[in-house]
C-alpha cells in the first residue's frame, strides 16, 4: 500500500470500487486516480498510437494519460479523466485501448513498428489503391487507435439548462479566485464563483503552507462558511466555465450527479449560461514535463501532481521517489513527500547553482536521460558532470515549469505573451472585453502575490462597474519566489515524448520541421499535437519551444498556442440541455386534440402541431381505407376537419386596408365588409411566398390566414413592411391563432348542419354567400365567426369559437350531424380533397414558383405595388411556360409518385428535355385512380396529351394524361350552391 | 451576444431573429421607371463589411420590435440600436 | 351562456395545481384577455382606470391590470368576466384603440412561493434568461422558454405568472413541473 499519513480523506468511510473488475478501496476525497496509486497501482492506461503502457501525468482536468472507460450498460462514458473523477461506492472503472489486458496487449506491436507511424503517416502511406482508405485503412486505424467505446444506448439521464446574472463572476477558487471572491461580496456585488473541483481551494489545498500561521484548509473552511451564509453569492463546485463568449456571456457546465452512482431524479448536469457584467479569470496554471527519453513510463508524472497525491490524498505512487524539476517549485515536491516519509533518491535540477530546500540528495546540474520498467518505473538514468549513473526509484515527479491558464482569455482571440522569467506564456492585450486575470493565471505564482491579485483584480473590475470595494485582510503567506532556467528537453536517441495523449515526440517534432511544416498551426495538423481531450494543455509550451530552438528562434518568434472553447471536453448530452424526445421541441395540441384521442385518431406532426392524420374505424386495416372514407363522406355528405393550426392574424387600423393590399398581390382595400378573398403573397424576389383568405370584418379591421406551416414567418414579415417598410400606415398586428377553435364543416350538408347551431342565422345562399364572413352566435349564444370558404371544392365552411369551447363544439357537430353522415377527417384526406379540387398548396408553393405557374397570374394586379409585383415581371419569372396541371394514369392501377419528371412521350430523359415534375399526388377516391399535380412546360395548352413521368430513384415510369387541375368541379358549382 | 434593446435594456440575443444589412430599409420607388433594377440591388445585393454595420434584428421572442443594430462585425461590439420604425420614418421625413 | 363546456388549455374540466415543496403552480382559467394597440393619433387611454404601464412594466388595478408587451401595445387582464365579451368591453374603455380578443390564445400558469422569493428565482433560472435583480414586482417581459415564447410577469415578490400559447399549455406546464420537481431534490 501506498498510503500516506494526513490529506482530505474522510478516513472513518470506506468506499469500495473496481477497476478492470479487480475491487480496491478508497475513502470519500478520493478521486479514482488518487485511490488507484494508493492501492499501488500506476499502470492506468494504453497510448492512443502506440499502446504504450501509461500512468496518471497530472492531478487536474489537463490529464492525458489516465482516460478510462467509467460506469456501464447505457451509462457507459468512455474517456474519462481519472484524475477527476470522484470515487463513489460502487464505481466500476476500465482501462481504454489495450485487448486483451491493460498488463498485455496485442497492438503494444505498434510500439515496435514506430518507425512506419511518424507524424504525418497517414498522409503518406494509406495513398493507394484507390478505394483501400474507406474499405481497409480506416476501420484497420480506428480499430487500432482509439479511446473509449460509447455504449451506442441512448443516454439515460436527465439534463437540463439554466440562466445566471451576476456583476462578477470568480473563475476559479484557489488563494486568488478566493480573494477576489472575498473582495467582492463584502462590497455588495452580485458574486457567482466556480470551480471545477469539488472542493474549493485550487491548489492550496495540495501544499502544506500555512495561512496566517496555520493550515490554508482552515482558511479555506472559514471563507467558505462565510461566503456561504451571504445572499450575494453563489458558489458553484464541480462546475467548469467552458467558453467566453461576446459581451460577458459564459458557458459553464455544472456536474450536478456525476459524483452519485446514479442521478436518482436529479439531472446528471446542467448547462449555464452565465451573463456576468465582469469576470475575473483565476483559473491557475498547469505545469509542463520535460521531454527525455522514455519519459512516458508509468510512474512519472508531474512534480506538482506528485506532491497533491501526497498532500490532500496520502498517496504515493511509490515508496521512493526522484525528482526532475528545473525551478524552484520541483523542489517542495521533495521536501513535501520526504517529510510524510517517501524515500526520495535524488532530485535533478538542471541549474548548476540549484539549492535543495530540505535534506534529499541533489543532483544540481546534472539531467535525466533514461528510464526503465516497462509497465511501471524501476529506475531512471542520470548525467551529470560528465558521469551517468542509474537510480532506482518507482517513481518520479517532472517540473518543466508552469502555465498560467490563459486559455479562456484567449477564447476571443486575445493574444498571450511570453515572459522570459516565467518561462511561459501570460494574458496579454486584446482578450475578451470585461476577462481580468488573476493569480496564477496572471503569472503571480507565490501564494502571496496569487491572494492580493485576486483581491486587487476583483476590486478594479468592480471599480469599472461603478461598485467600490475595499481590499480585505488578506492572510500572511508564502512570498517564495520561483525562479525557473529553460529546459524543455533532453536530447538524445530514443523518443522523448511532448503530447503523451497523441504519442507525439520530439523526433516527430524534428520531422516536421524536416519536412517544412514550422508554423505552429502546421505543426499541429501534421503532428497532431495538442489535439484531443485535453487539447495539449501539458504539451502546447514544450512542442513549441522544440520547434523553436530547431529553427534558431525565440518562443515568441516562433509562434504562440491559442486555445478555443471548450476547455475540458463537454458532453454533448448536456448542450443539448435537456432538448431530447418529447422535449426537442414544443408539442402545439389543437383544441379538438383530446377529442380526436378519444375516436382513436392517428397523429402527424406538422411543425409544432400534432394534427389528426386520419381517424381510423372498426374493420380498416389500412389507411387508404379510412383516408378514402373521409374524403367521399366530405363529397357526398358533410365532414369536419381542425383547422385552428393555420396562422391567423388580426389586422386593425386605419390603414390596414391599404396596408394589406401592399402585401398581398391582389387587391384588398376593396373587399367589401362581410366578405372574404383569397389572397396570393410573394416574396420581394417575385415568387409565390403564402396563400390565405382575409376577411374584412369591420371597416377598419381584418383577419388574414396563413398556411401552418408560415404562420410565423409571415407574422415576422408582416411586421417588417409595417415597421419599416411602410411606418407611416396605422396599422395594428397580433396573432390570434390560439385563441380561435377553428373547424371545417365541408361536404354538400355543411349548410343543413351549421343550421342546427346557428342562433337564427340566415344560411341561405342569398344572405351568406360564398365568401362570406359574419360574427354571429351558436349553440345559444356562444361568440363565433364563420367563414363560407372551401379547400375541398364544396359547399363549406369553417367555424372558429373560443378555443376552450372547440372540444365541445366538435362533440355538437358530430351530435347533430349523426343523420348527416357528419364524419371526421384528418390532415390526409384533406390533401386529397385539395388534389382533387387542384388548389395549390405547400408542394406547389415551395419558394420555385411564380404565380403564373400556379394559375394565378391574373391574382397579381396590375394596378398597385407589392411586395414581389415589380420582380415578378421581371423575364427570367415571366418567360417561364410551366403551369400546374392535372396528371391522370393511363392505366387506372398505375401509380403517380410526387418527385417524378416529365417528359414528352418519345423525348430522352436529360436535363434539356425535362419539362417539369410532380408535386403531390394521391389516389384518388372521386376519379377512381392515383391522380397528380405537377409543373409541365406550356401545360396549359397541353391538356389530353400523354405524356411520361419518370422516377428514377425507384427506377420506375408511367405514362400520365395531362388533364384540367381541377378533377372536382372545375366549374366551381358546387362551391355557390 | 448582448443587443442593447432601446426601450428594454440588454437583452440576449438568443432573443432576437438575424435579418442583415439595414438596406432593406430603403425599398425602392415601384413606379420609378429604373425599377426593375433597383430592385435587383435591393433583393440580391448586399454589404457584408469586415468592420461597422448597420443591420436589422427582429426582436422575436420579446416586443416584436425590428431594431437597427449599428455592430462590428470584427470584434462584435455592438455600438448602438434605434428602434427600426424611427429610423425609417426619419429617413422618409428627410426624403432620403 | 351557451350550453356548450369549455376544457382548459390542458384538456381538463378543472384548472391544474402542483405543489412542489415551496412552490405551488395553478393553472388560471378564469382570466380574460385581451390586446390594446394605439393607433395613429390617439391618446394613451385609461381604460378601467389603468395607468398604462411603460415598456418591461406590469401594473394592477381593482379587478384588471395592464402588461406592456410591445411599443404602443399591452395587454389587459381581468378576473372573472371570462364569460363576457371582455374584448368588446375593453374597445368601449378605449374605443380609439385597436383592441383584440386573446382570452383563449393563452394559458396562464401562476407560480406562488410559500418560502420567499428564492425557490421562485431558482425557478425561474432554469426556465428564463431573466436577471432576477431586475424582475421586482411589477416587471413583465417576454421571452422565451424552452422554445416557447412566453410573458413572464412578477406580480408580487413571491408570485409569477407564466402566460404561454394555449396550444403548448402541455409543453409549458410539463417544463414548469419538471423544473419545480428538480428544485425539490437536493444533491448531497
Amino acid at each position: 500500500m501506498t498510503r500516506l499519513s494526513g490529506g482530505l480523506i474522510d478516513r472513518s468511510r470506506t468506499l469500495s470500487f473496481t477497476f478492470d473488475g479487480k475491487r480496491y478501496h478508497g475513502h470519500p476525497g478520493d478521486t479514482l486516480a488518487s485511490a488507484l496509486l494508493a492501492n499501488g497501482l500506476r499502470l492506468m492506461g494504453r497510448s492512443f498510437k502506440y499502446h504504450r503502457p501509461r500512468g496518471v501525468l497530472c492531478a487536474g482536468s489537463e490529464e492525458p494519460n489516465a482516460l478510462v472507460e467509467l460506469r456501464s450498460g447505457a451509462r457507459q462514458e468512455p474517456n474519462t479523466r481519472a484524475t477527476t473523477v470522484e470515487l463513489f461506492d460502487g464505481l466500476e472503472a476500465r482501462s481504454q485501448n489495450r485487448w486483451p489486458s491493460l498488463g498485455f496487449d496485442a497492438l503494444a506491436v505498434n510500439d515496435l513498428l514506430a518507425p512506419f507511424f511518424t507524424a504525418g503517416f497517414y498522409y503518406k502511406t494509406f495513398m493507394w489503391p484507390k478505394g483501400f482508405w474507406e474499405k481497409l485503412y480506416e476501420p484497420a486505424i480506428r480499430k487500432a487507435a482509439g479511446l473509449g467505446s460509447l455504449s451506442m444506448r441512448p443516454d439515460p439521464d436527465a439534463y437540463e439548462r439554466g440562466y445566471l446574472h451576476c456583476d462578477l463572476l470568480v473563475i476559479g477558487a484557489g488563494a486568488a479566485g478566493l480573494a477576489a471572491a472575498l473582495t467582492a461580496v463584502r462590497s455588495g456585488a452580485r458574486v457567482i464563483l466556480t470551480d471545477e473541483d469539488f472542493r474549493p481551494g485550487g491548489r492550496l489545498l495540495s501544499e502544506t503552507e500555512t495561512l496566517d500561521g496555520a493550515r490554508a484548509s482552515d482558511w479555506i473552511s472559514a471563507l467558505k462558511a462565510e461566503l456561504e451564509s451571504l445572499p450575494n453569492i453563489r458558489v458553484m463546485q464541480r462546475t467548469t466555465v467552458f467558453g467566453v463568449y461576446d459581451h460577458g456571456i459564459y458557458g459553464a457546465v455544472e456536474r450536478v450527479s456525476d459524483h452519485l452512482a446514479e442521478p436518482g431524479h436529479r439531472v446528471r448536469q446542467t448547462l449555464w449560461r452565465i451573463t456576468a457584467k465582469r469576470a475575473v479569470l483565476a483559473a491557475g496554471a498547469t505545469e509542463r514535463p520535460i521531454a527525455f527519453a522514455d519519459n512516458d513510463r508509468p510512474g512519472i508524472m508531474l512534480a506538482g501532481a506528485m506532491r497533491a497525491y501526497a498532500n490532500r490524498w496520502a498517496a504515493s505512487p511509490s515508496e521512493t521517489i526522484a525528482v526532475f524539476t528545473n525551478n524552484d517549485d520541483g523542489h517542495r515536491t521533495a521536501r513535501d513527500l520526504a517529510a510524510k516519509g517517501v524515500h526520495v533518491a535524488a532530485v535533478i535540477d538542471p541549474r548548476p547553482e540549484a539549492r535543495a530546500c530540505a535534506d534529499y540528495r541533489l543532483i544540481a546540474g546534472g539531467i535525466v536521460t533514461g528510464a526503465r520498467g516497462r509497465l511501471g518505473l524501476t529506475a531512471i538514468q542520470v548525467q551529470a558532470n560528465g558521469k551517468s549513473e542509474w537510480i532506482d526509484c518507482g517513481a518520479m515527479g517532472v517540473s518543466g515549469g508552469w502555465n498560467p491558464n490563459v486559455h479562456l482569455f484567449s477564447h476571443h482571440r486575445g493574444r498571450p505573451v511570453w515572459n522570459d522569467a516565467l518561462q511561459a506564456f501570460l494574458p496579454g492585450e486584446g482578450g475578451p472585453s470585461g476577462l481580468l486575470p488573476a493569480g496564477a493565471a496572471a503569472g503571480c505564482f507565490s501564494t502571496a502575490a496569487a491572494l492580493r491579485s485576486g483581491a486587487e483584480t476583483a476590486r478594479s473590475a468592480l471599480q469599472e462597474i461603478g461598485i467600490a470595494a475595499r481590499l480585505p485582510n488578506l492572510p500572511c503567506a508564502d512570498e517564495e519566489g520561483y525562479t525557473i532556467a529553460p529546459t524543455f528537453y533532453v536530447p538524445g536517441k530514443k523518443r522523448a515524448w511532448v503530447d503523451f495523449q497523441n504519442d507525439v515526440t520530439v523526433k516527430d517534432i524534428k520531422l516536421a520541421h524536416a519536412e517544412n511544416m514550422r508554423p505552429v498551426e502546421h505543426l499541429k495538423r501534421y503532428t497532431t499535437l495538442g489535439m484531443a481531450t485535453d487539447q495539449g494543455k501539458t504539451a502546447n509550451v514544450t512542442g513549441l519551444a522544440v520547434m523553436a530552438e530547431l529553427d534558431k528562434r525565440s518562443i515568441p518568434e516562433t509562434g504562440t498556442t491559442i486555445f478555443r472553447p471548450p476547455f475540458t471536453p463537454v458532453a454533448l448530452s448536456v448542450l443539448g440541455g435537456g432538448d431530447t424526445g418529447l422535449h426537442f421541441r414544443p408539442r402545439r395540441l389543437t383544441p379538438t386534440h383530446y377529442w380526436a384521442e378519444g375516436q382513436g385518431a392517428v397523429f402527424v406532426e406538422v411543425g409544432q402541431w400534432i394534427r389528426a392524420q386520419y381517424y381510423p374505424r372498426v374493420g380498416e386495416t389500412h389507411w387508404r381505407q379510412s383516408v378514402d372514407r373521409e374524403a367521399r363522406a366530405v363529397r357526398r355528405g358533410v365532414g369536419l376537419c381542425d383547422v385552428t393550426s393555420l396562422g391567423k392574424i388580426d389586422v386593425q387600423g386605419a390603414h390596414a386596408g391599404e396596408f394589406l393590399n401592399r402585401l398581398y398581390s391582389n387587391m384588398m382595400a376593396t373587399l367589401k365588409i362581410g366578405r372574404v378573398r383569397y389572397g396570393l403573397m410573394l416574396r420581394e424576389d417575385g415568387f409565390a411566398y403564402d396563400d390565405g383568405t382575409c376577411a374584412r370584418l369591420g371597416e377598419d379591421h381584418y383577419v388574414v390566414t396563413t398556411t401552418t406551416a408560415n404562420a410565423g414567418l409571415v407574422y415576422r414579415n408582416m411586421e417588417f413592411a409595417r415597421q419599416c417598410l411602410w411606418p407611416e400606415l396605422d396599422v395594428q398586428l397580433i396573432s390570434t391563432t390560439d385563441a380561435w377553435a377553428q373547424i371545417a364543416a365541408a361536404g354538400p350538408k355543411s349548410r343543413a348542419l351549421l343550421d342546427r347551431i346557428v342562433d337564427g342565422f340566415d344560411l341561405s345562399n342569398e344572405v351568406f354567400p360564398f365568401m362570406a364572413c359574419a360574427a354571429l352566435t351558436v349553440c345559444g349564444g356562444l361568440r363565433a365567426r364563420l367563414f363560407r370558404i372551401s379547400f375541398s371544392g364544396e359547399l363549406a365552411y369553417e367555424i372558429a369559437v373560443p378555443a376552450r369551447y372547440g372540444h365541445a363544439l366538435m362533440e355538437r357537430l358530430m351530435e347533430l350531424g349523426a343523420d348527416l353522415g357528419a364524419t371526421p377527417y384528418g390532415t390526409e384526406a384533406l390533401g386529397v380533397l385539395r388534389i382533387e379540387k387542384g388548389h395549390a398548396a405547400g408542394a406547389e408553393l415551395n419558394g420555385q414558383t411564380t404565380a403564373a405557374m400556379i394559375g394565378l397570374g391574373s391574382m397579381v394586379s396590375q394596378k398597385k405595388d407589392s411586395v414581389g409585383a415589380v420582380m415578378s415581371r421581371r423575364d427570367g419569372l415571366a418567360s417561364d411556360k410551366r403551369r400546374l396541371v392535372g396528371l391522370q394514369p393511363l392505366d387506372p392501377a398505375g401509380k403517380v409518385v410526387s418527385g417524378s419528371h416529365l417528359f414528352a412521350l418519345d423525348a430522352p430523359r436529360s436535363l434539356d428535355t425535362d419539362q417539369g415534375w410532380i408535386t403531390s399526388a394521391c389516389y384518388s377516391p372521386h376519379v377512381g385512380s392515383m391522380i397528380g399535380l405537377g409543373f409541365l412546360e406550356n401545360g396549359d395548352e397541353r391538356l389530353g396529351e400523354v405524356i411520361v413521368a419518370a422516377n428514377p430513384l425507384e427506377g420506375e415510369s408511367a405514362h400520365l394524361r395531362v388533364v384540367p387541375a381541377h378533377f372536382v368541379d372545375p366549374g366551381g358549382a358546387r362551391l355557390r350552391e | 451576444m448582448l443587443i442593447p434593446h432601446p426601450s428594454l435594456g440588454p437583452r440576449d440575443a438568443e432573443e432576437f431573429t438575424y435579418l442583415g444589412d439595414s438596406r432593406l430599409l430603403d425599398r425602392p420607388d415601384p413606379n420609378a421607371p429604373d425599377a426593375e433594377s433597383a430592385f435587383c440591388d435591393y433583393v440580391f445585393l448586399r454589404d457584408n463589411p469586415a468592420g461597422v454595420h448597420r443591420e436589422l434584428w427582429f426582436h422575436e421572442q420579446g416586443d416584436r420590435s425590428w431594431l437597427v443594430v449599428t455592430r462590428d462585425t470584427v470584434t462584435h461590439q455592438v455600438l448602438g440600436a434605434e428602434m427600426a420604425r424611427d429610423v425609417a420614418l426619419a429617413r422618409k421625413g428627410s426624403g432620403a | 351562456m351557451s350550453e356548450l363546456r369549455p376544457i382548459t388549455a390542458l384538456g381538463a374540466v378543472l384548472p391544474r395545481f402542483g405543489s412542489f415543496g415551496a412552490l405551488e403552480i395553478r393553472e388560471n382559467a378564469a382570466m380574460a384577455l385581451a390586446s390594446l394597440a394605439l393607433r395613429f393619433g390617439t391618446v394613451e387611454p385609461m381604460p378601467f382606470g389603468l395607468i398604462l404601464p411603460g415598456p418591461g412594466r406590469w401594473v394592477a388595478g381593482q379587478g384588471v391590470a395592464a402588461l406592456w408587451t410591445g411599443p404602443g401595445q399591452w395587454m389587459i387582464e381581468a378576473e372573472c368576466c371570462i364569460e363576457l365579451d371582455f374584448a368588446a368591453e375593453l374597445k368601449q374603455a378605449a374605443p380609439r384603440c385597436s383592441v383584440t380578443e386573446q382570452t383563449d390564445g393563452w394559458v396562464a400558469f401562476e407560480i406562488i412561493s410559500r418560502a420567499g422569493a428564492i425557490p421562485l428565482e431558482a425557478l425561474l433560472s432554469k426556465l428564463v434568461n431573466i436577471d432576477p435583480a431586475d424582475f421586482g414586482p411589477g416587471r413583465a417581459t417576454r421571452t422565451g422558454l424552452q422554445h416557447m415564447s412566453c410573458f413572464v410577469v412578477r406580480r408580487g415578490d413571491t408570485h409569477v405568472v407564466v402566460l404561454g400559447a394555449r396550444s403548448s399549455a402541455g409543453s409549458l406546464w410539463d417544463a414548469l413541473e419538471t423544473a419545480a420537481k428538480r428544485l425539490e431534490e437536493k444533491v448531497t
